[in-house]
């Protein structure tokens, strides 16, 4: 009986059996491509990033049209702005002296320092925009019904952190439009009554925009804030998971 | 028999239906990289073609006529224009986030979830209420800016004449009426109350003398408006049999919120001009402020 022999491997299979098949690459990637629903599973399972979702998901939120990916997006643009900031951050002082030759640098003679900063700029007007849109979603789909009412509380704070994470970064440029949107701005918060010129001072290390407000921005732009949507970004997804997910009609 | 018990529906998360599930990976996954990758692609061209702005550098002695807020700032300082600064700028925005945070806890019923305008009738009120929080909100800041008493003057050639000054806008009821002067000095305490001495700008707060016409027009009847009209749209609405539900109400509201605040934050980003003058966005200049140059 003459058994078939098998197909001499093409070039192609040894380089793909050389690339992904070595010592190096399995102690990465321990296993080749999920093709079973278990190792599916198990990928979402055991993925330090992917795990945040469950590995099953009802097949209604799975159509792009449900959430338009609103809030995934919205956490997207923070990942990236993330990304973008701290290149940024390279090449950024920010004193007084400082912050415009900085600004001028990096749009001229940084490489690619003009597109970075285009991202950064772009992407945070984005993820304003996305956040609202998010809560446009969650609320005509009804989204903050129970059990999910602490979980929109927490969207609404999340919705402030990003308002003022933008405004922070606004001032960094230092350029005319910084320094009298966060005048402006300033003034907002400062006519509260009682505690208005109080908060003011203290937002503004001072009377007026100076080196002062600078620094705090920053430091409030680059961490302090940051942090605390951490935070409440944490909570957020955790709590779509402990409360059954997305939302779906009874 | 003992009296019935009425339970209020315990928020637990719902039983999962596995037979209607799909797996995240490749399913979910798979559209997340779609859209992040989407979105990559697109800012990147965005910002390949279009420069964030950078103008000269910031100078405390050069005020550019118009100075603005961020844009998502602008439907504040479009309120501004109309009513006391804190209540514009403090007061109302917070009051705001206290009652949309609140949404959840006003709304308690499940129904309606998961599904978009899931509840009768909820396209229908969106859609009321938005027309009426666009239509309303642009019809409001032409009153107050006078254009109405404008155009009716302009194109229909009438007038109220001195006697109905007045009404051309909220401030005008501040200098138009025969105010006697007691009116803007009505002694409410007898002694003065000064809150926290003043730091910088806002300068010491003192609570002794009402200024009454000033108060109607920066305080009462903006307060009047905001709070007033929404609560005619539902009441409205409700008398129509068209909001029935709490979450038919909220319907109505953040519709008429979206449409309001989307009219504000527009006209302040591209309807205002110099001295924060109504003018259409093609008439729009910004003076660099510099000295001797407009």
């Amino acid at each position: 009986m003459a058994v078939e022999a098998p197909a001499k491997p093409t070039l192609a299979d040894k380089i793909y059996d050389k690339m992904f098949h070595n010592y190096v690459w399995k102690s990465i990637f321990r296993t080749g491509y999920p093709n079973t629903p278990r190792n599916q599973m198990l990928v979402v399972a055991t993925n330090v990033f992917l795990h945040l979702h469950p590995t099953r998901i009802h097949r209604t939120h799975v159509k792009v049209t449900h959430t338009y990916c609103l809030g995934g997006l919205s956490f997207f643009m923070f990942l990236g702005l993330t990304v973008t900031g701290i290149l940024l951050m390279f090449y950024y002082v920010p004193s007084v002296e400082r912050a415009y030759l900085d600004m001028q640098n990096i749009t001229t003679t940084v490489q690619f320092g003009q597109l970075m900063r285009n991202m950064h700029r772009w992407m945070a007007h984005a993820m304003v925009i996305l956040v609202f849109l998010h809560m446009m979603r969650v609320f005509y789909t009804g989204a903050y019904k129970p059990p999910r009412e602490f979980n929109w509380v927490v969207g609404v704070i999340l919705l402030v952190l990003t308002f003022l994470l933008s405004f922070t970064g606004y001032l960094l440029p230092w350029d005319q439009l910084a320094f009298w949107a966060i005048t402006v701005g300033s003034n907002i918060a400062g006519s509260a009554p009682v505690l208005g010129p109080k908060t003011r001072f203290w937002m503004l290390g001072g009377f007026e925009v100076g080196p002062e407000s600078l620094i705090r921005f920053y430091t409030l732009h680059v961490i302090g804030l940051p942090l605390l949507a951490a935070i409440f970004m944490a909570v957020h997804f955790w709590r779509i998971r402990r409360d059954g997910g997305l939302a779906r009609p009874l | 028999m003992a009296t019935t018990v009425v339970a209020r529906p315990v928020a637990r998360p719902q039983a999962r239906a596995r037979d209607e599930e799909v797996l995240v990976w490749p399913d979910l996954v798979f559209i997340e990289f779609i859209a992040a990758m989407l979105f990559t692609i697109t800012l990147f061209f965005l910002s390949v073609v279009m420069n964030a702005p950078l103008l000269d550098q910031a100078n405390a002695d050069v005020t550019p006529n118009p100075s603005k807020a961020p844009w998502y700032l602008l439907n504040l300082q479009e309120l501004l224009l109309h009513m006391n600064a804190a209540m514009a700028g403090i007061i109302i925005p917070t009051i705001w986030l206290v009652i949309l945070g609140a949404f959840p806890y006003f709304d308690r019923d499940n129904e309606g979830q998961g599904v978009y305008f899931g509840t009768e009738g909820a396209v229908k009120i969106t859609i009321i209420a938005s027309a009426i929080g666009f239509f309303g909100t642009w019809l409001l800041i032409l009153w107050d800016s006078g254009k109405i008493a404008f155009f009716l003057n302009d194109w229909f050639q009438l007038s109220g004449g001195d006697s109905l000054r007045f009404l051309e806008n909220a401030r005008s009821m501040q200098s138009q009426l025969p105010w006697p002067d007691w009116s803007r000095e009505i002694t409410y305490l007898p002694f003065n109350l000064r809150i926290l001495d003043g730091t910088g700008s806002g300068g010491p707060t003192t609570f002794q003398h009402l200024d009454f016409p000033g108060w109607l027009v920066e305080q009462a009847i903006p307060i009047a408006f905001i709070v007033g009209l929404p609560s005619l749209l539902i009441y409205g609405m409700w008398r129509m049999g068209l909001v029935v539900t709490r979450r038919d109400a909220l319907l109505a509201l953040f519709g008429g919120f979206v449409a309001s605040y989307g009219v504000l934050t527009l006209t302040g980003t591209a309807f205002r001009g110099q001295g924060q003058e109504l003018v259409f966005p093609w008439e729009l200049k910004v003076s660099e402020g510099i000295p001797g140059q407009e």
